[in-house]
């Protein structure tokens, strides 16, 4: 491996579907790494950081977002093909996003309630992960992603192994901080022990539960967490906590779609999000 | 047991603060019980204040809870969810560095140990059973923990009996509690009106003699007698020790394992608050050129899906695995290992269960007693260097399409008198350890023959000549050639399981006369995916039978097509003692050591190579652990017999 300006610079692309765009600027958030990344990166396409514009082809191409209108298929499509490498990154791009909730819902009658002039509004009836469509290399999960794994991920790239962003529970991590453990000690509901680490342990290091936001890791036992937890709670109440934002990852998908059912009839605003942050501790 | 012996001392509840004063003589910092934001945690205590008075804990299986205003006493709450691991094995440990040059030079530094002065104060009986068995673990044998040992000299422990019990304890059952009887410097036994405090070392005998106290009387002695004895008889006997080692290896196929996996979360969460737990991951992170390494040393757990991964499968992939993997370690397998169960009876793995496992009620229902105890005898270690040497990339050379030989010049030539059979961790700035076995020792060089298998074995092969690549090794138990001196020698492997014997037919060969008849049965998937081709045939005109077959032929091939047992079936091994050393996958090692077994080779001459995860190789990480083994150090040669059942079993 060269020095920072040794052979051709990995032409980079950082891309957005639908999605609020806190995750591509965790790349931003890299202070300390900033420079270092630019002098071994070629950024050209990464439109919150600079006004210089390209269609590719990309090394690597970091995509934030879900596919959630026919338009952004056929985007994601073209930008596979001009891309080596696919990193998808967050919650919207590798399971959906919260904005997922709306596949259970009726999509006219949603978009009717929310838009003014809903018939300019083009969209499908479903908000997915990018993967459902395109090939994708490697992924970053959270809402948003972790500054230190999307480092690790560039890292790798750059010195040619495999990223190491490790598939355990939160719960590992969690322990090695000496946090007191929210669910044991404290009665919170806390899906960490289902969801992938990678996030730090935020949440119950400020003694709120994990609403699993980097979904679920490979082996989730949903089943049996939600047993235990069901026995001081209405069975509403524990399916509510994974509609939040992987409700549409495949081993929440059924708890999520329960929830689902329950919202039937009521305003999208007062839904998912609302009830998955009552529940986790949020006033 | 803490007698009324006359020289201890009663110090009265508001002196404990000279106590501390006394603790923190020379610098050291007291860590203790305190209560946090409702929560009991270890941490610095700076006057007797910080300490939990009046808290106690309520402890169910997947519950706790404290509560105060229960009086004055500052030990009642039993314990927390943390244990002293956090101080003397710390969940996260920078351990090396290592650094490549713009020349291409690479060194390897390891990390010196800078352990804090502290002095724990609180520690009870489970937990000193726990800092013992660290010891034998992690400084008892052959390879040391350094941190550890650092960290533990530079501690002093002050403990303290038990005068509650909790829900989930069961010292009792483990032989390790509630009375303090060894490996403290002073003990403290908590009355109402304050301490009775005894010496358990000579630095304990040198504090204790200014303990501003007075000699305790014997009522005093003998209420914190009595005050014990309470707790024990509280606690009962939950778990049927005896002989439990042997009543649960012979239930490894209890269906009761997939029904603990049915409830089982695999979240680890018991293994990261078990004061006993000692696997290890090792981390190594790079700045972005890959040049600068930083290794650490992280808390991991047989529990997580990735622990005993190998390129291209998993050894344990069920839950139901992992969970019979830690609690037959804790409660069999350790025994073998360290000649005492793995387990102190803390009860921090059932009452910080997210989903209330309690193992009690696990090992009631899958072990009951029946059969008396018997200890198995532990192994040595075998005595192999532990340190990192830059070895020189000599030249490197194609095997097959996938596979490549590196010479390697060591700077070590320790590495040089290696065995066949034993094996190097690779090391190189931006990648993880990589387990290599050595395929040929030479006078001044050694051959390391490598399948590009992912990014690291990749990147090990392009590696340029002059190259400087981390070796520490050699590592394992070798071949066990001295046993077939004599004798007949039968050598079966395929594909790359050829690399691991070659220095066995290099050492055959060195001494040809001193062994009987000798054969090779190799196969390959082509014959263009067969190593070392042109010595096959060397070897062949100097006195060793070698009998090739592959899966699928190429032009040119003349010779047979199968599979390699097949070389075996028309063998006659019974006529006289036939030693066998097989190399390859596990079910080509199974199906091979099946055919040798039915033409004569029993299971005690048969010797395979088994292939784990293996991480640390020096048997500390725990990643590559099989039944009472760590494939590291006690093999990766073992005999078919000393495996028993463990051989070919899935999920292990």
């Amino acid at each position: 491996m060269g020095g920072p300006t040794t052979g051709r610079r990995p032409r980079v692309g950082v891309v957005k579907l639908a999605s609020c765009d806190g995750c591509q600027l965790t790349l931003l958030d890299l202070e300390d790494e900033l420079l270092a990344i630019g002098e071994r990166f070629d950024l050209v396409e990464f439109p919150e950081a600079t006004s210089r514009r390209s269609l590719g082809p990309f090394d690597v191409l970091l995509v934030e977002g879900s596919v959630s209108t026919p338009e952004q298929v056929e985007q994601i499509t073209e930008l596979r093909e001009k891309t080596r490498l696919l990193a998808t990154i967050g919650a919207c791009a590798t399971a959906g996003g919260i904005q997922a909730m709306r596949n259970w819902a009726d999509e006219p009658e949603w978009r009717a309630s929310v838009y003014p002039s809903p018939d300019v509004i083009e969209s499908l009836p479903t908000s997915k992960p990018v993967a459902d469509y395109v090939t994708v290399d490697a992924e970053l999960r959270g809402c948003p992603i972790d500054p230190h794994q999307l480092l690790e991920l560039l890292t790798a790239l750059r010195v040619g192994r495999r990223p190491q962003l490790p598939d355990e529970a939160v719960c590992l991590e969690c322990k090695r901080q000496g946090r007191v453990c929210v669910l044991v000690a404290g009665a919170t509901a806390c899906l960490g022990p289902l969801t992938q680490t990678g996030c730090g342990a935020l949440c119950p290091g400020y003694a709120r539960g994990c609403y699993a936001c980097f979904g679920p890791r490979e082996e989730a036992n949903v089943d049996s967490l939600s047993r235990w937890i069901g026995d001081d709670r209405p069975a509403a109440a524990v399916d509510r906590l994974f509609a939040g934002f992987t409700a549409w990852s495949a081993p929440f998908r059924p708890s999520a779609a329960r929830a689902a059912e329950g919202f039937a009839g009521t305003k999208p605003l007062e839904t998912a999000a609302g009830a998955a942050h009552e529940e986790h501790g949020d006033a | 047991m803490v007698t009324a012996a006359p020289e201890a001392i009663f110090l009265p509840r508001e002196r404990l603060d000279a106590l501390l004063d006394l603790l923190r003589e020379g610098g050291r910092t007291v860590i203790g019980p305190t209560v946090q934001d409702g929560n009991l945690v270890l941490d610095e205590i700076g006057t007797a204040a910080d300490l939990p008075a009046g808290w106690r804990d309520e402890q169910e299986p997947g519950r706790y809870r404290l509560t105060d205003g229960h009086g004055d006493r500052v030990f009642d709450v039993v314990n927390g969810q943390l244990s002293w691991k956090r101080y003397t094995y710390p969940a996260r440990q920078e351990v090396g560095r290592m650094e490549r040059q713009a020349d291409g030079s690479v060194s390897f530094a390891a990390t010196p140990p800078d352990p804090p002065r502290l002095a724990f104060l609180g520690v009870r009986a489970c937990e000193l059973a726990a800092l013992g068995i660290h010891d034998r673990v992690l400084a008892g044998g052959t390879f040391v923990d350094e941190d550890y040992r650092a960290r533990r000299e530079a501690a002093l422990v002050v403990a303290v009996q038990c005068t509650r019990a909790g829900r989930g304890c069961f010292c009792t059952s483990m032989g390790t509690g509630p009375e303090v009887r060894s490996g403290h410097d002073l003990v403290l036994t908590e009355l109402d009106e304050g301490f009775l405090v005894e010496a358990g070392t000579p630095a304990g005998e040198r504090l204790l003699a200014r303990v501003p106290g007075r000699k305790a009387t014997a009522w005093e002695a003998g209420a914190a007698t009595a005050a014990v004895a309470t707790v024990r008889a509280e606690i009962g006997d939950p778990v049927a020790a005896d002989g439990l080692r042997d009543r649960l290896m012979d239930k490894l196929d209890s269906p009761r394992w997939a029904e603990i996996a049915d409830r089982c979360l695999a979240c680890a969460n018991c293994t990261m608050v078990c004061p006993t737990c000692f696997c290890t991951t090792t981390t190594v992170s790079s700045d972005l050129d890959g040049r600068v390494n930083t290794t650490e040393r992280t808390w991991d757990s047989c529990f997580t899906v990735g622990f005993a991964k190998v390129a291209g499968g998993n050894f344990r992939p069920k839950r139901e695995d992992r969970y019979r993997q830690w609690l037959t370690h804790k409660f069999a397998t350790w025994v073998d290992q360290f000649g005492t169960y793995g387990c102190v009876g803390c009860g921090r793995c059932v009452t910080w269960c997210p989903v209330g496992i309690d193992v009690r009620a696990e090992l009631a229902a899958i072990a009951p007693p029946a059969s008396p105890p018997e200890r198995a005898p532990s192994r040595p270690a075998a005595a192999t260097p532990g340190r990192f040497d830059v070895a020189r990339l000599i030249a490197s050379s194609p095997e097959t399409s996938d596979t490549t030989s590196l010479r390697l010049a060591p700077g070590d030539p320790a590495l040089l008198a290696g065995l066949p059979g034993q094996f190097v961790m690779v090391e190189r700035p931006g990648f993880p350890s990589l387990p290599i076995s050595v395929s040929r020792f030479g006078t001044d060089e050694l051959v390391l023959t490598v399948r590009a298998v992912g990014p690291a074995t990749t990147g090990l092969i392009a590696e340029a000549p002059g190259a400087e690549i981390g070796l520490r090794g050699p590592l394992g138990r070798p071949w066990p050639i001295d046993r077939a001196l004599g004798r007949d020698l039968v050598i079966v492997t395929g594909g790359i399981g050829l690399a691991p014997l070659r220095p066995a037919i290099d050492a055959v060969l060195a001494d040809r006369e001193r062994f009987g008849d000798v054969l090779l049965a190799y196969g390959a998937r082509t014959p263009s995916d067969r190593l070392f081709r042109d010595e096959l045939e060397r070897w062949s005109r100097s006195g060793i039978e070698v009998a090739q077959i592959v899966d699928r032929a190429e032009a040119g091939w003349s010779g047979r097509v199968g599979v390699v047992s097949q070389l075996l079936e028309t063998r006659d091994f019974g006529k006289r003692p036939t030693i066998a050393f097989v190399c390859g996958p596990e079910r080509m090692m199974q199906a091979t050591v099946g055919v040798l077994r039915d033409h004569g080779v029993p299971a005690e001459r048969c010797w395979v190579s088994m292939e784990r995860h293996m991480q640390c190789g020096i048997g500390l990480c725990g990643h590559c652990q099989m039944g009472p083994y760590f494939v590291c150090r006690d093999g990766p040669v073992f005999s078919v017999a000393e495996l028993g059942e463990l051989f070919g079993r899935e999920g292990i």
